[in-house]
């Protein structure tokens, strides 16, 4: 079955309100939801990203950052296995980054080897 | 996998306050945003790993040594006073080897937050922006919360606790300086704190509705805490906990199906919940315990009688004024002083209510508008002036914010230009 990356793409906006901590044993409820709902489907539930990084530019030049494309920064990431790129968005708009108004990119891996 | 569903009912707000206080006990008072900080980057990651790896057998403490450890490299990181910073870490890293072994894990807990919550309450602290303060470190409610259940913005809260912050570096205000003896003195101040929190959930019936009963809860919670401390305890926050038991009890009967507000002369009683008035019960008996009569124990001694009440006419009035008038002698504050005349009306007369009222000094008046107008409604009313009546509903009308209380006074207003 072939294989999906979904790319969380968060809001760089320094401004966003800090969520609660009520809220976020919400936030913590819709992840195990998730996970629990396509139990099987989720091949590598993925990892956050810290929001330090560099980015390596042609010629050695080393700067520092992440890569952030207009207003959003790549927060984290999940694979997932799908029939089709329909089925992949339909797991990704259970996703709580989605549920909660955040960007989702949806790549199918190549699986080359 | 351990599901998160496991966790209780307000975990993670719960174990915020906790973390702040241990915390703060670790690092201490002046290194508070970094704690708050730590915590909020320990609760993001359990939102990853938590998911992924199964919630760990015991969530407090790896919240606790992963907010800690985010702290120390936060502190190395700043090069701060590393003579300090070497011996807070030995501490910390010898509690944290204990913390999952010993019985006795939350009472400790427990201890540290009051610490924090009798901290917050500083009488060089603005009362406003101690009840913000207690409710963010302390409760560990966000600021957008704190603001709904408070009825203002966001920022006005952040103000508040920006000012109380400064005025906690400017003392150089410490958890572990804090004496006995400064306990004993701000306990009086640490029930106010807890009252005025359970006021700002219950009286107004506008804004976010849960959230305001999240503040009632909240504040049962830590009076209850108090209540149940070896040094901090004492028979007046027994009474307190009692008095906000019975409010509470009462609390599903005020509002109808559709919100709007019911007058207690209508509520329906059996919508009152029983378990509750039991409960506050057992703490008034505790309450009864030394020779203090604070006024939670008159207060509470009030309510109760309403509670015992079968129906609003069986209701024992001159108990109700008799207690009024020793709240009176100590507490003669604009809203008792009206609450006492509504109840002398019931006992005397609504011309009795009414002068009483008249009586009140216009500064005081002020205060306790709308309340006033409304009251002086209900005694014109009843005295058969359905003009004056109608008047003061108007004037009601003008001073009302809270829009359950507007279409309540709107609907009087329609009644009596029928009966006019």
């Amino acid at each position: 079955m072939p294989k999906y990356l979904l790319i969380y793409r968060d809001s760089a906006e320094p401004q966003q309100p800090q969520p609660s901590p009520e809220e976020m044993q919400g936030f913590l409820k819709m992840w195990d939801g998730w996970f629990q709902q396509f139990e099987g489907k989720i091949v590598d539930g993925g990892d956050g990203l810290l929001p330090t990084g560099r980015v390596l530019k042609p010629g050695g030049v080393v700067a520092d950052g992440p890569y952030v494309e207009a207003k959003e920064m790549i927060g984290g990431y999940s694979v997932v296995s799908a029939n089709s790129y329909d089925e992949a968005i339909e797991i990704a708009k259970h996703c709580p980054i989605a549920v909660i108004g955040g960007a989702i990119e949806i790549r199918q891996l190549a699986e080359y080897n | 996998m351990n599901s998160t569903s496991q966790l209780v009912e307000h975990f993670f707000r719960h174990e915020y306050g906790r973390l702040v206080a241990l915390l703060t006990r670790d690092f201490g008072v002046r290194n508070l945003e970094l704690a708050e900080d730590v915590i909020q980057s320990a609760m993001s990651r359990a939102l990853v790993v938590w998911p992924r790896s199964g919630t760990p057998t015991e969530p407090s403490a790896w919240l606790y040594r992963t907010a800690k450890n985010l702290a120390i490299d936060n502190l190395r990181r700043q090069k701060l006073a590393q003579g300090f910073l070497d011996a807070a870490i030995a501490v910390s890293e010898e509690s944290s080897t204990t913390i999952a072994t010993l019985p006795h894990f939350d009472s400790e807990i427990g201890d540290e937050t009051l610490r924090l919550l009798f901290l917050c309450c500083h009488p060089a602290i603005a009362v406003d922006s101690q009840v913000a303060l207690a409710l963010k470190t302390v409760s560990g409610f966000g600021v957008h919360e704190i603001a709904l259940g408070l009825l203002t913005t966001s920022a006005n809260i952040e103000k508040r606790l920006t000012r109380a912050k400064e005025k906690m570096r400017e003392l150089h205000l410490e958890l572990s300086e804090m004496t006995s003896n400064e306990v004993l003195e701000r306990r009086e101040a640490v029930l106010s704190t807890i009252y005025l929190i359970f006021n700002e959930g219950y009286a107004a019936t506008t804004g976010d509705v849960p959230i305001r009963l999240d503040l009632c809860w909240e504040a049962i919670r830590l009076a209850k805490m108090v209540a149940a401390h070896p040094v901090a305890d004492s028979p007046a926050a027994h009474a307190l906990v009692a008095l906000l038991l019975l409010h509470t009890a009462r609390m599903d009967g005020r509002l109808d199906t559709e919100g709007g507000v019911v007058l207690l002369a209508q509520q329906d009683r059996t919508r009152w919940d029983g378990g509750l008035m039991r409960e506050a019960m057992a703490y008034a008996q505790n309450a009864a315990r030394g020779a203090e009569l604070s006024r939670y124990h008159i207060e509470t001694a009030i309510a109760w009688e309403h509670c015992r009440a079968p129906d609003f006419s069986g209701t024992n009035w001159e108990r109700i004024v008799e207690l009024y008038r020793l709240l009176l002698d100590r507490f003669a504050t604009p809203m008792i002083r009206l609450n006492a005349a509504v109840a002398r009306s019931y006992v005397e007369g609504p011309e009795v209510g009414h002068d009483l009222l008249l009586k009140l000094a216009d500064s005081d008046r002020k205060q306790v508008r709308p309340w006033w107008d409304c009251c002086m409604a209900q005694l014109n009313e009843r005295r058969g002036q359905h003009n004056s009546a109608w008047s003061h509903w108007l004037d009601a009308l003008a001073l009302a914010t809270a829009e359950p209380q507007r279409a309540f006074i709107r609907k009087q207003i329609e009644r009596l230009s029928i009966k006019k």
